[in-house]
């Protein structure tokens, strides 16, 4: 296997050709936020928190870029971490934050992401509440979604696609109005659950867990 | 036939028929049977002359007397006037808005005189339902020269030289694409005409194909030949029927003649094109997301990086994705050479600009004009000024995603770079000019809330800060703005920029962030005093809001 050599955060690190640069920094003990990431499937590139910062100053997602050889990358970093920032407190203003009542508290990767910035909701910047609560999608016999908690990182509708093969939820709607939805012909669903335990924050929950 | 000799010229665009374009046609035709005049006089049916404010129009050839806001009782007297002795319909020529002196042939009229009609030069001019109209101003003559004379490597060469830079937005230089797309390997390859014009009161790319839709074709197929495609797809929004319409029509008369199928003008090269209707999602007009629309996925961009469009294109293949106006260049350049393009416009925006100039200018309509005229000279000169005596307070260009520029800039040319600079963009040449009574903060809100509802919702800052910031700007409108509020508008516009997955999310903060940086004390107006200095936010402006 041919080898790269790079810098992330100062570091030098050898990485293996053709791995992505969030993958190299994950193996080599850096973190670096991610919510729709799974080593499974393909980088989708949509939460953009895995931005960072190569050679001069231009933010690029690092799940979707692959090593090159002599790259500097700044995982950390003032331009990094104001939208960084930026772009998880948007997420927490949109959800439903009553983290006690939820299943997924302590294993939500949203939490992840807050505890590693240092971001409480006390101390964030003045945005606005989601408004309106969103009914929950019960019409799954197995499990149910919670719009109010999906971060719309999409890793359950490419598990459906890629892993199970039977693609029975994708999105719908535009903008703001866009969520997870189940499609009528849900005899499709084959409760494999696997969508359920990718997901990382409380937006999928198993009905027997309620 | 084409026959020079005597023509009634009635548009049948898009806005000339909602007015009544339709009947003045047959009535017109019908009249002119009745005087005996049918064999010596056309009454023909052409696209949009670009003055849609003024329609329905009506244009007389050879004299070129330009009939304006022409009613059905008019059509008796227009006739006539073609008898022999007859004279012209004083009462309908166009009058100067200042002067109000009559302005009787379309040469003169400064709405006019001002351009450079050089993608619209036929439209308006010829029938574009009938090719030969079309064959008899040289269409398709850069298709025959392209494949009889010239190599793909030569056109290629040749589109390079002239500094084409792609006219749906981005400004990519086009002849790089070209070269691209013919050097990305595999044997299929296709070429697709971005028509999926969405921006809120833009109708140039409509407006072309209505008007002179074999030009579109001509050009497509000259790029299917360059680059060694063998299928093209001309996305176009199925919001326009009538440009659909005409298009089709044009295919299946290029097809009769030989200029698509197989083995075009006996060259060997075979060529096709088929129309692909977009569902009117604003976002479907980006790159990657189109070619999913046309594959029948969700329209989603796909994020960087990843292999452009020219390499991995529809279905995988490498494709060819420019604009219509882009298109329509190509045949002028080939005929031309590059050297007769490269001298219009300035060191690094060649070429022409068309524009859809609206709001609150005295002229109204589709322009043409070289790259590098000042905003002053649009607006001033073919716009004729801000009607009713107000004063200017902004433009806006490149759509909903562009920045209002102010008064202070109104001497800056208008071409690619200087545009970005003032923190706006060409885009795709909407240009909406604004007075002394329109409020910065709720133009802001009107354009942030068209594209937070056409975000596709895939990527965090565009889906979420969008949305945001549109609460902010509506907060601030109705009186509820907090001091804090203006520097959280601006760090959230530069995170949704630097952040998003798209160019939608990249510019849709624009017009927040350009009102802010040259208006910065209207936004202060709302938020300290509760004012609305233009008197349009009614929380504002009424009494108790003033107290």
């Amino acid at each position: 296997m041919e080898k790269i050599a790079l810098t992330i955060d100062g570091l030098n690190i050898v990485a293996d050709k053709g791995m992505t640069v969030l993958e190299t920094a994950l193996r080599n003990g850096i973190y670096i936020p991610h919510l729709c990431y799974h080593p499974d499937l393909k980088p989708s590139g949509v939460c953009r928190l895995c931005l960072v910062e190569v050679g001069d100053e231009q933010l690029v997602t690092s799940c979707r870029m692959k090593v090159e050889q002599g790259m500097v990358i700044k995982t950390k970093s003032p331009e990094v971490d104001k939208v960084r920032r930026a772009i998880v407190e948007l997420l927490i203003a949109d959800h439903h934050t009553d983290c006690r009542n939820c299943p997924s508290s302590g294993q939500c990767e949203l939490q992840r992401i807050m505890a590693s910035l240092h971001i409480s909701v006390k101390r964030m910047r003045p945005l606005k509440w989601a408004r309106e609560e969103l009914p929950r999608d019960t019409s799954n016999p197995f499990f149910d979604y919670d719009p109010n908690k999906c971060v719309l990182c999409g890793i359950c509708v490419q598990t459906c696609e890629v892993v199970q093969g039977t693609s029975s939820l994708y999105f719908v709607g535009r903008g703001y109005g866009t969520k997870v939805a189940f499609f009528a012909n849900k005899s499709r669903c084959e409760s494999c659950r696997q969508c359920v335990a990718r997901c990382p924050v409380g937006a999928l929950i198993p009905k027997t867990v309620r | 036939m084409v026959n020079r000799q005597r023509m009634i010229l009635v548009c049948q665009g898009t806005g000339c028929i909602s007015g009544g374009a339709e009947q003045l046609l047959s009535s017109l035709k019908r009249e002119v049977a009745k005087l005996n005049l049918g064999e010596s006089i056309e009454v023909k049916r052409t696209g949009c002359h670009g003055f849609c404010q003024r329609g329905p129009l009506v244009v007389t050839e050879p004299e070129g007397f330009f009939y304006s806001k022409v009613k059905p009782d008019d059509i008796t007297e227009i006739a006539r006037s073609q008898l022999p002795g007859g004279k012209p319909v004083e009462r309908l020529f166009y009058r100067d808005p200042i002067t109000d002196m009559p302005i009787p042939y379309y040469r003169d009229i400064p709405f006019y005189s001002r351009q450079q009609r050089t993608v619209l030069r036929n439209c308006g001019n010829i029938d574009p339902e009938d090719i030969e109209d079309c064959l008899a101003v040289d269409g398709y003559q850069g298709l025959r020269k392209a494949l009889h004379e010239m190599t793909p490597e030569q056109i290629i060469r040749e589109v390079k030289q002239s500094g084409l830079r792609g006219l749906g937005g981005a400004g990519f230089p086009a002849g790089r694409k070209w070269e691209a797309c013919r050097r990305a390997p595999g044997d299929e390859k296709y070429v697709i005409c971005n028509a999926d014009e969405g921006d809120p009161g833009a109708f140039q790319d409509r407006s072309i194909m209505e008007g002179d839709p074999h030009s579109v074709l001509e050009g497509m197929i000259t790029a299917g030949y360059a680059i060694g495609a063998k299928q093209g797809f001309i996305y176009v929004r199925a919001e326009y029927p009538l440009a659909v319409k005409r298009l089709r029509v044009a295919i299946s008369q290029a097809r009769n003649k030989g200029f698509l199928g197989r083995n075009i003008l006996g060259s060997g090269f075979d060529f096709d094109i088929e129309i692909f209707q977009g569902a009117g999602a604003f976002v479907c007009g980006e790159s990657t997301a189109l070619v999913l629309s046309i594959e029948g996925k969700r329209g989603m961009p796909k994020p960087l990086p990843r292999p452009r469009t020219a390499e991995v294109g529809l279905w995988g293949k490498p494709t060819l994705l420019n604009n219509v106006k882009t298109f329509c260049n190509i045949p002028l350049i080939i005929i031309h050479g590059s050297e007769w393009f490269a001298a219009k416009g300035t060191e690094r925006s060649k070429g022409t600009a068309v524009f859809s100039l609206t709001g609150k200018v005295v002229n109204n309509g589709l322009i043409e004009v070289p790259m590098g005229i000042t905003l002053r000279e649009i607006i001033y000169d073919i716009g004729g000024g801000i009607p009713g005596g107000k004063a200017f307070k902004a433009v806006q260009t490149g759509g909903p995603s562009g920045g209002c520029v102010p008064a202070s800039l109104l001497d800056m040319p208008v071409d690619f770079d200087s545009l970005t600079a003032a923190g706006s963009m060409m885009g795709s040449g909407g240009m909406v000019v604004m007075d002394e009574d329109t409020c910065m903060v709720d133009i802001a809100r009107y354009f942030l809330n068209f594209t937070r509802r056409e975000s596709c919702g895939q990527c965090v800052p565009c889906r979420v800060g969008t949305k945001q910031m549109f609460d902010i700007l509506d907060d601030i409108t109705q009186g509820q703005g907090r001091l804090e509020d203006i520097d959280l508008l601006l760090e959230l516009g530069e995170a949704v920029a630097r952040s998003s997955l798209c160019a939608l999310g990249q510019t849709a903060p624009n017009p927040v962030l350009t009102t802010i940086r040259y208006f910065r004390h209207e936004y202060e107006a709302h938020i300290h005093e509760k004012k609305c200095p233009a008197g349009i936010c009614q929380a504002l402006s009424s009494p108790q809001g003033l107290n």
